[in-house]
């Protein structure tokens, strides 16, 4: 088993640094965009669907009522990111009140555990507490980059956020049920938002698998930079999966499993495959860990044309489940770089680093790039090309254009 | 009916995008029915309809979509 699993991560490497056999494979896919008619949030007529009525409308592109993703200029530039600013990518609808009943009476069972057992929501808050940032970040986040017309939200940079999450450290719980059962190979978490849509569970469940060794920094979340989860970001209980894409970060838990297999849901065995344009299928690594990345957040071409003189350039920077060290940046579109400071408290592996450059631009076009290393790997020029659009990391695309006068 | 709102046809589902506030292009509609997308079937792929029913629906849908 052990094997096996250091087979799909190396798989999976080799993919991501773009030394898999990619090359000659003829790109099949024909398909279209969604063209969305509210696209642009200037147009007031169109306002942000009921359940995240309390979002700020300002801060986000609204792509469909289930795909809502944040201004470049929008996720902050103190750290976090607001909650009202915080992007939306639902699979399943959200839960209502209703729905959840008393929050404190939410259950969810632990199991592939010496001694199974289920915990109320009030039950976790007396098992441990803690508070952690992680970044929540869509697998298809870089989506709109992507040349060969991918199906699905057109994300550009802003499916992606830096988040506090409180909640019980998952190990605790996991001591508590005796430990994990010596056979397990897989951390599995189950969503039960499928339940009251009556859809067939084996292709609506959220159910996701990580490696094992995930639940040791993985944590069941019950509050969302400093409230009560909010149920459209999968309150009132989440499982948090840090460095690993948002995907795998399961909401509405009801379920915590440690396998010996890979889920078998679609959400798991065929959805979330990284495979080559024109191929598909669960022999292709699944979006798990994110890669190292970075992006300008100002200026932008969303925040107008930028005085001649001093100017501060200012973005984000992660470094996937490891720290990122450094971040350097370019005016010249790629051709010479310069050392960014880092800015603000290191938050941990998990969170992402601010950055900034101070230089002085004359008037005249620039394209500004941003380029991030975590020690061992650093971002690629280009993207990995990959039928869905997952896991855009190249810095080329995420790079901006800017006019000094 | 049950996945998706769309004031023409009806339907009043939850599950994928509410369609009254999207446009489609026709082949845009056709790539999705005819592939899927997240918990949505591949209607083409797994013979669920025929080319032709994926035509029409395309048709019908890019024309009610969005309005």
């Amino acid at each position: 088993m052990k094997k096996r699993r250091q087979k799909l991560n190396l798989n999976r490497r080799n993919f991501l640094s773009g030394t898999a056999t990619l090359a000659g494979l003829a790109a099949t896919a024909s398909v279209v965009p969604i063209n969305i008619s509210n696209a642009n949030h200037k147009d007031g007529s169109k306002g942000l669907p009921d359940f995240i009525s309390w979002k700020d409308r300002n801060a986000l592109i609204v792509h469909s009522d289930k795909g809502i993703e944040t201004h470049r200029s929008a996720i902050g530039e103190s750290l976090i990111t607001p909650n009202r600013n915080v992007y939306i990518r639902n699979n399943m609808p959200t839960m209502s009140d209703k729905q959840i009943g008393d929050r404190n009476n939410w259950k969810v069972s632990i199991q592939g555990v010496k001694n199974p057992k289920t915990f109320t929501l009030a039950q976790l808050k007396k098992m441990g507490h803690t508070t952690m940032a992680t970044i929540l970040q869509c697998s298809g986040n870089g989506r709109g980059f992507f040349e060969h017309k991918v199906r699905g939200s057109q994300w550009k940079t802003g499916a992606a956020a830096c988040v506090l999450w409180t909640g019980v450290p998952l190990m605790k719980v996991v001591d508590a049920c005796g430990g994990i059962d010596g056979s397990a190979v897989f951390m599995t978490s189950a969503g039960v938002d499928h339940e009251p849509t009556g859809l067939d569970p084996k292709k609506a469940m959220v159910e996701r698998s990580v490696p094992k060794k995930v639940y040791k920094d993985a944590m069941l979340a019950w509050e969302m930079n400093g409230v009560p989860l909010p149920n459209a970001h999968g309150g009132p209980l989440r499982m948090v999966t840090p460095g690993y894409f948002g995907i795998n970060n399961v909401k509405h838990l009801g379920k915590v499993a440690f396998t010996t297999k890979e889920s078998s849901v679609k959400y798991m065995k065929s959805s979330y495959r990284i495979s080559p344009i024109g191929k598909k299928g669960s022999q292709y690594p699944s979006c798990w860990e994110m890669p190292v990345k970075s992006w300008i957040t100002r200026p932008t071409d969303e925040t107008g044309t930028v005085k001649a003189g001093k100017v501060q350039i200012v973005g984000v920077a992660m470094g996937g489940t490891r720290k990122v060290r450094s971040v350097k940046v370019s005016v010249d579109g790629g051709k010479s770089w310069k050392r960014a400071r880092f800015v603000g408290p290191d938050l941990g592996k998990y969170a992402w680093r601010q950055f900034v450059l101070e230089t002085t631009l004359t008037s005249g076009t620039y394209n500004i790039a941003s380029l991030a290393s975590n020690g061992s790997d650093k971002q690629p020029e280009l993207r990995m090309e990959n039928r869905r659009g997952y896991a855009h990391n190249g810095w080329k695309d995420h790079s901006v254009n800017i006019t000094v006068v | 009916a049950g996945c998706h709102i769309l004031k023409a046809a009806g339907s009043e589902g939850n599950v994928g995008p509410n369609l009254d506030t999207v446009s489609l292009t026709e082949d845009s509609v056709k790539e999705m029915v005819t592939y899927g997308l997240g918990v949505m079937p591949a209607y083409g792929e797994e013979n669920i309809l025929t080319k032709e029913q994926i035509d029409i629906v395309s048709f019908y849908v890019a024309n009610t979509a969005g309005k």
